[in-house]
């Protein structure tokens, strides 16, 4: 059966906000990612090992625990930040 | 395929489905009324359904709103249209008409709420249900407890790859879905509009969308709800687990500077509520409420209040003028200590603003020939509130929740109560007028 997905784009695109969405989640899955293949890490640590700001280090992160691609490892001695570790990391243990 | 098709004719159109609506569609449906029931966003349950827990019982608000929404989508007598609006009322001689335009979802009512399609979509736009902490795809359930638990594509945000499509196991994406525009004819016009939430960016002193430690308090309640968006409580600027939490209470409520100069009746509760929420789950924080006056008027307010004392949250009698951030993101509050007459500055690691109670001004524009009344401050005129409180100034017209003023839960339920009482009766008189044999 035909998808309609392809009708609709026969009549519209995708507009640029979607493609500089698409673009941005991809490069911050992606540094993220890297970064944690090291090790569980604090946000502040993602941060600075990847060069963006905390916040924007969160709120991706916070995504890709929320759809599963992160997970918590523990928290810090001073009881302050969490460590973040790639789910796949467990599973490999 | 094919959006739902309404009835030609309704008794009672109620526009907005937060609990005003809610409760006043299914008073009016349990009498054997039969209602539309219009409301704009892609889920009924307006705000509260958004909440952690109601003041002052503490009582979960989603258990207390979940049976109430699905009743409402299961009533025989109500016809529930989602992401849908309402346009164009024109009061007849018996009556009013109306344009019900229903938006595509662009995802048919198979969906069973599976995921799948959340789960592959590559784009992450800000969770506008979450009050962007954090992100959603732009396939998306609008939060856990929607209703209908149905996805939507946010199609300014789709890119067309087609993969939610390629993985829907009931097949129930449809890129072809149009809009649908009928018109309808209802005997009269409930409005639960409901209302808006202060913009605290207005107040650029306090430093909310610069500082991201600084956040509104319902960006706090959801980090509060069990679904929250983060997988703690956690300040959004470098996710530090908060232990100095500030409150700045009356932002953007009872401030003439920003064009709102009446109390919003609800900030001061939930702020107490959230401060002995954030207690139980943060036992080691301090939290500080910054207050002009605490305003505990209902049953079991002031009891409320006290026990939030007892178990340590503070309170300081302090308008504050002016936030500013340190290098470690904590921020300072420098504010005017009502008790002394000083000047001082406290450091905090988060600030929550208690942001008040704005007037939805979207009723000014329904109707068409005729012209509903608005108060001083812009909400729905009540024109005889002592006597007849849901009574606007067109015949036929009642006013629900919200829209007519600030007011917590309880009251907003009441108030719904009224106005589906005063509908019915008003339903009975024009029905007796049109077939005198019915009475």
């Amino acid at each position: 059966m035909a998808r309609t997905v392809d009708i609709i784009k026969k009549q519209r695109h995708a507009t640029g906000a979607a493609k500089e969405k698409l673009k941005e989640y991809n490069r911050m899955k992606k540094a993220i990612s890297t970064a944690l293949k090291e090790g569980p890490m604090t946000i502040p640590q993602i941060a600075d090992k990847i060069g963006e700001p905390p916040d924007k280090v969160l709120y991706y992160l916070m995504t890709m625990y929320k759809f599963n691609m992160v997970e918590v490892d523990s928290i810090d001695d001073m009881d302050e930040y969490y460590l973040y570790r790639l789910k796949q990391q467990k599973n490999k243990k | 395929m094919k959006m739902r098709e309404p009835k030609k004719h309704y008794d009672v159109l109620v526009v907005g489905g937060g609990i005003a609506g809610q409760e006043t569609a299914l008073n009016l449906a349990n009498l054997g009324y039969k209602v539309a029931l219009v409301e704009k966003d892609y889920s009924i349950g307006g705000k509260m359904i958004l909440l952690s827990k109601v003041f002052p019982t503490l009582d979960c608000a989603a258990c207390i709103t979940t049976p109430k929404v699905s009743e409402t989508a299961r009533h025989p007598n109500i016809d529930v249209f989602t992401y849908s609006e309402v346009e164009g009322i024109y009061k007849q001689e018996k009556g009013f008409r109306f344009t019900l335009r229903q938006k595509p979802r662009y995802v048919t009512e198979d969906c069973t709420g599976c995921q799948l399609c959340e789960q592959v979509c590559p784009v992450v736009v800000e969770d506008e249900y979450q009050y962007g902490l954090v992100g959603r795809k732009a396939i998306f359930i609008p939060h856990s407890i929607a209703n209908p638990r149905i996805a939507a594509i946010d199609i300014e945000h789709c890119t067309f790859c087609g993969l939610c499509e390629n993985v829907c196991p009931p097949k129930c994406i449809d890129f072809t879905q149009q809009e649908r525009v009928d018109q309808v004819y209802a005997t009269a016009v409930v409005l639960a509009t409901g209302y808006k939430l202060f913009d605290p960016t207005i107040i650029r002193r306090y430093g909310y969308g610069k500082y991201k430690n600084v956040v509104t308090a319902m960006q706090m309640e959801r980090q509060l709800v069990p679904t929250r968006p983060f997988n703690n409580i956690l300040r959004p600027g470098d996710g530090k687990v908060p232990d100095n939490i500030a409150y700045v209470l009356c932002t953007g409520s009872r401030d003439v500077t920003v064009g709102n100069p009446i109390c919003s009746q609800v900030c001061c509760m939930y702020s107490t509520k959230q401060a002995q929420l954030l207690m139980g789950a943060l036992p080691m924080a301090d939290v500080t409420l910054y207050y002009i006056n605490i305003r505990a008027f209902g049953k079991g307010f002031c009891e409320f209040y006290q026990q939030a004392r007892a178990m340590g949250v503070g309170y300081v009698k302090g308008k504050v003028g002016r936030i500013w951030e340190k290098g470690n993101g904590n921020l300072v509050l420098r504010y005017e200590d009502i008790e002394t007459g000083e000047v001082a500055e406290a450091e905090h690691d988060l600030v929550v603003l208690s942001i008040g109670i704005l007037p939805n001004k979207d009723y000014q524009k329904l109707f068409k020939n005729v012209k509903v009344d608005q108060d001083p401050y812009s909400y729905v005129k009540q024109i005889d509130e002592l006597t007849s409180p849901a009574r606007t100034s067109v015949d036929g017209v009642f006013v629900a929740g919200t829209a007519s003023g600030p007011m917590d839960i309880p009251d907003t339920i009441l108030s719904a109560g009224a106005a589906s009482s005063e509908t019915a009766s008003y339903l009975c008189k024009v029905y007796k007028e049109i077939q005198p044999s019915l009475s």
